[in-house]
């Protein structure tokens, strides 16, 4: 894991790039790459590439990056982890390429060199990259199919800007910090600026699953190497596929083959362990697999010591029967009081979110780990987050509006006007205020949620699973996972998000839906404890409301106010 | 030593079981501690014939269910069998009548999941099991908890049945072959098996260099719909049908082939990949299912991921561009007398 830049003066009358705007940049980025830095600026000073280090695979120096090729035609920065790197790596063996180091990017590079764009259609792991191909004379940028690895750039017409983060692209100083009407109208109304949105107006996200070049005559159109939606609409033709063996065995399978590859690592590997299926199924696999005992994160706010929302013991219970070196981390309102301007200084856009993450990523780091395991992203998966129920609900309502007239909630009042499709309905489920709440300008938020729809994935369940994990698991769960890890140097690694995951279960998934997650509790060799099976589903909260004592805002959780409160901090 | 075999079919059978339960045959035929071997095939489609000498081959049993259960009472009456070997989980419950604790022989999709209730409970009583490959041996362990040995036995392959041959003209004719290159895929095209890679493959037609057609050889319920879809992914004029073929054909019907592609997820193991490869064809097979043995684990041929059609595009362009014809080192681990040897090993573990 690391943080990238690029600065690729393409026009013939734009000036030279700045060593010291892409050195600015690079410095902003160190927190997300402690170990190395190294910038690159090319003789003519038309590009310059910068990169910070996490060493996590290949922790010699022949890993750094910016990294040449043997053959010195292209030079990569690369953020993130190819975890199919060795397969690929023999592969590029056997048609002659050569090697210097042992690291993934190398083989990132070269897998660029030998299958041009289509390479990224064989990458599996989370990235975000950019490389200098210098036989044509261009950059080519990629960015992961689920966005677990941000990336973002600026194009002002003549100089390609980009880098992993958008306070180090603004770091850089070239870039106006004006804000986005539409990435905070997008924000207020969702808990998370929605891509390719940001908060910043001429600063724009690599949309997850796209590549694009970038040559002399500018910045190329992205295609599409991934499509969720997609996936889940060639599974409906895949049923056959999906009943060969029994739901258990085929998740057993694939996950702990994800989770194999999620563990390959020149350095420990922890777990967040909450007590519910998901980190705990994670948790079970893993340790099974993992050659040393398994060291298991859970954190405690100490404002839900009495409450439902404290899973410590039950976690506890669990560690103790998968035989993990646990650790529980006690988090106080003073703590965070005095972490709080750390966060925002961390936060790179404005989230309702990712205070949860950034407490348990900090215990991490105090335990000396640089990469964890978290089980984000099975909700999203298995289909048990509310929304998989509601928009299909909220839906069929709308078409009988004399219901809705006598809600009195402004959400149930909106549903005959924005429920009628599934991406208004998805805003009324998980929306934070309404367009006619806040100043939403000309930003249109369920035309912008429906175009994550690029086909139609055919299903009730294909819909919002493709919802969930373009919206809120991309725009809010997982930028929330790097800013809030990146800042405390760990790299939290997510063997439930994935492209290739995706692809081996959909036809399941579809088949199956919601059952999924009880047979995904059932994958591991041995039983999970019963404490586990028969929680109830708490979320990982944070005490937002109790701490900073946020007004009343209509909301149970005060949500709103503490976006409010976070927008005022992007001001 | 006795051995009574209950199969579906062997001798004038029809495909890979047969196949497999013929080379069983003949392998316990040679074991030397021999004495009696009867086998009792559930169907004969073809006339019989090679039936190894000392064996025993009832025709009768293979006249419905009611002759089979009276011929197997008869052998039974007969001889005292050491060890009783069913050839198939469907099988089980008739194999109680010859013994309470037969050795298991399992194949591929049939015991992936749990399926007659009869012959689920039935598993336990097993003295052993032996598995084609290790994926199927995981998978039946997994879902029914059996404790008892259980064994790899995967096909065996004859490279001399087939061989890099020459392409045989009338055949390139036949199938429009001339001055193309030739991905081919063999297996039965049949609604119930929509898992052996041809969707796969037909959907990355179209992105693959303009002379490279695809050659499906087999026939099946399913046939139309791949026609049907091949016209949609606008591959129409690329694909081509051998149908139905005859036995005596398949060998020169491999070498056709520039590649053989199996994208698939149901295969047991996947004799048929062995076929091609001992016919010098490079063969791309499954990461997930069977074929990823056949191959050994990438060693005798390229592994994709079914589920990727970028995986399955670039592996089918890199083996046409530095693919080459060529019976692989290794293929020998195949061999039938490598077979032969593992199912002498495997019987004298149970009986002395």
């Amino acid at each position: 894991m690391c943080g990238i830049a690029a600065l690729f003066a393409y026009a013939a009358d734009a000036p030279p790039v700045n060593r010291e705007e892409i050195e600015r940049i690079n410095a902003r980025m160190v927190p997300r790459g402690p170990d190395d830095g190294g910038v690159w600026v090319r003789d003519d000073e038309r590009l310059a590439l910068a990169a910070r280090r996490l060493a996590i695979i290949d922790l010699s120096a022949e890993g750094s990056q910016p990294l040449r090729g043997v053959e010195g035609d292209a030079t990569i920065v690369f953020n993130g982890e190819i975890y199919n790197h060795r397969e690929l790596r023999a592969r590029l063996e056997k048609r002659g390429a050569r090697f210097h180091s042992k690291s993934d990017t190398e083989v990132v590079l070269q897998m660029y060199r030998h299958y041009g764009a289509d390479c990224v259609g064989l990458l599996r792991g989370m990235y975000g990259f950019a490389i200098w191909d210098e036989r044509e004379r261009r950059l080519f940028v990629a960015r992961d199919p689920y966005g677990i690895k941000p990336l973002y750039f600026a194009d002002d017409g003549k100089t390609f800007r980009c880098a992993s983060t958008v306070k180090a692209l603004l770091a850089g100083g070239a870039i106006s910090p004006a804000r986005d009407p539409a990435g905070a109208a997008g924000f207020l109304m969702l808990g998370s600026v929605p891509e390719p949105f940001t908060i910043v107006k001429d600063i724009r996200a690599v949309e997850a699953g796209t590549c694009f070049f970038v040559d002399g005559t500018g910045r190329h159109d992205a295609s599409c190497h991934y499509s969720i939606a997609g996936i889940f609409r060639h599974a409906r033709e895949q049923q056959t596929i999906a009943n060969l063996t029994t739901p258990e065995i085929l998740l057993r399978e694939f996950v702990t083959e994800s989770i194999d590859q999620h563990l390959v690592s020149d350095v420990p590997v922890g777990v967040f362990l909450s007590a519910g299926i998901d980190s705990t199924t994670v948790a079970a696999l893993a340790a099974a697999r993992s050659a040393e005992p398994l060291r298991t994160i859970t954190i405690l706010f100490d404002a839900f010591r009495d409450r439902e929302f404290n899973e410590t013991r039950d976690a506890a219970l669990v560690a103790e029967s998968l035989g993990t070196k646990h650790t529980t981390r006690v988090v106080s309102r003073e703590e965070f009081l005095a972490d709080l301007p750390r966060i925002f200084d961390a936060m790179d856009q404005p989230t309702i979110d990712g205070v949860n993450t950034w407490f348990v990523s900090k215990a991490a780091a105090e335990q000396g780990l640089k990469v964890a395991l978290s089980g984000i992203g099975g909700d999203e998966l298995f289909g048990s987050y509310p929304a998989f129920k509601r928009v299909p609900k909220i839906r069929r309502l709308a078409r009988i509006p004399l219901v809705t007239k006598f809600l009195r909630h402004p959400k149930a009042r909106a549903i005959p006007r924005l429920g009628g499709t599934d991406a208004g309905a998805y805003f009324l489920t998980r929306g934070l205020f309404l367009p006619e709440e806040i100043d939403a300008g000309a930003f249109d938020v369920v035309e912008h949620i429906q175009k994550v729809f690029d086909v139609d994935p055919g299903t009730d369940f294909g819909r919002v699973a493709t919802l969930e994990a373009s919206l809120y698991m991309r725009n809010q769960l997982l930028r929330d996972t790097d800013w809030a890890s990146m800042a405390h140097s760990v790299e939290v690694r997510t063997p439930l998000i994935g492209g290739w995951l995706l692809r081996q279960l959909a036809p399941l998934l579809l088949s199956q839906g919601e059952r999924c997650k009880q047979f995904f509790a059932l994958s591991p060799e041995r039983p999970l404890p019963s404490v586990v099976k028969d929680r109830r589903k708490t979320g990982f909260q944070t005490p937002l409301r109790e701490w900073l004592d946020l007004p009343s805002d209509g909301t149970s959780t005060r949500m709103r106010s503490w976006a409010r409160r976070v927008l005022e901090e992007f001001a | 030593m006795n051995i009574l075999v209950l199969c579906t079919d062997a001798f004038g059978g029809h495909g890979g079981i047969a196949l497999f339960n013929r080379d069983l045959t003949e392998a316990l035929a040679q074991m030397p501690e021999r004495g009696e071997i009867v086998v009792l095939p559930r169907v004969i489609r073809n006339a019989v014939g090679g039936v190894p000498e000392g064996v025993t081959f009832v025709e009768a049993a293979a006249r419905g269910q009611f002759a089979y259960a009276r011929e197997l009472t008869r052998v039974k009456r007969r001889t005292r069998f050491d060890l009783v070997i069913c050839s198939h989980m469907n099988l089980l419950p008739l194999a109680r009548i010859a013994a309470d604790d037969p050795l298991l022989i399992t194949y591929g999709i049939e015991a992936w999941r749990p399926r007659r209730r009869s012959s689920n409970a039935l598993l336990h009583h097993c003295r052993g099991i032996v598995a084609i490959s290790e994926i199927t041996r995981s998978r039946l362990v997994s879902w029914s908890k059996y404790a008892g040995p259980t064994f790899i036995l995967p096909n065996a392959v004859r490279p001399d049945q087939y061989g890099i041959r020459p392409k045989r003209r009338d055949l390139v004719e036949r199938y429009k072959l001339e001055g193309k290159r030739v991905v081919m895929t063999l297996g039965r095209i049949d609604w119930s098996e929509r898992y052996k890679g041809f969707d796969e493959i037909l959907e990355i037609l179209a992105k693959l260099p303009e002379d490279v057609v695809y050659l499906i050889a087999g026939g099946g319920s399913d046939m139309q719909r791949i026609q049907r879809k091949a016209i949609a992914c606008g591959v129409g004029d690329r694909v081509r049908f051998t149908g139905i073929f005859a036995d005596e054909e398949k060998a020169d019907l491999y070498n056709l082939a520039d590649i053989y592609a199996m994208p698939s997820r149901g295969e047991g193991f996947g004799f048929v990949i062995l076929e091609a490869m001992a016919s010098g064809v490079p063969v791309i097979v499954s990461k997930h299912d069977g074929g990823r043995e056949a191959v050994l684990n990438g060693k005798l041929g390229t592994l994709v991921d079914p589920s990727n059609p970028a995986e399955i595009r670039t592996a089918i362009a890199d083996a046409l561009e530095l693919g080459e014809r060529k019976i692989p080192e290794g293929l020998d681990y195949f061999g039938i007398d490598r077979f032969n040897d593992r199912v002498h090993a495997i019987v004298r573990s149970f009986v002395q």
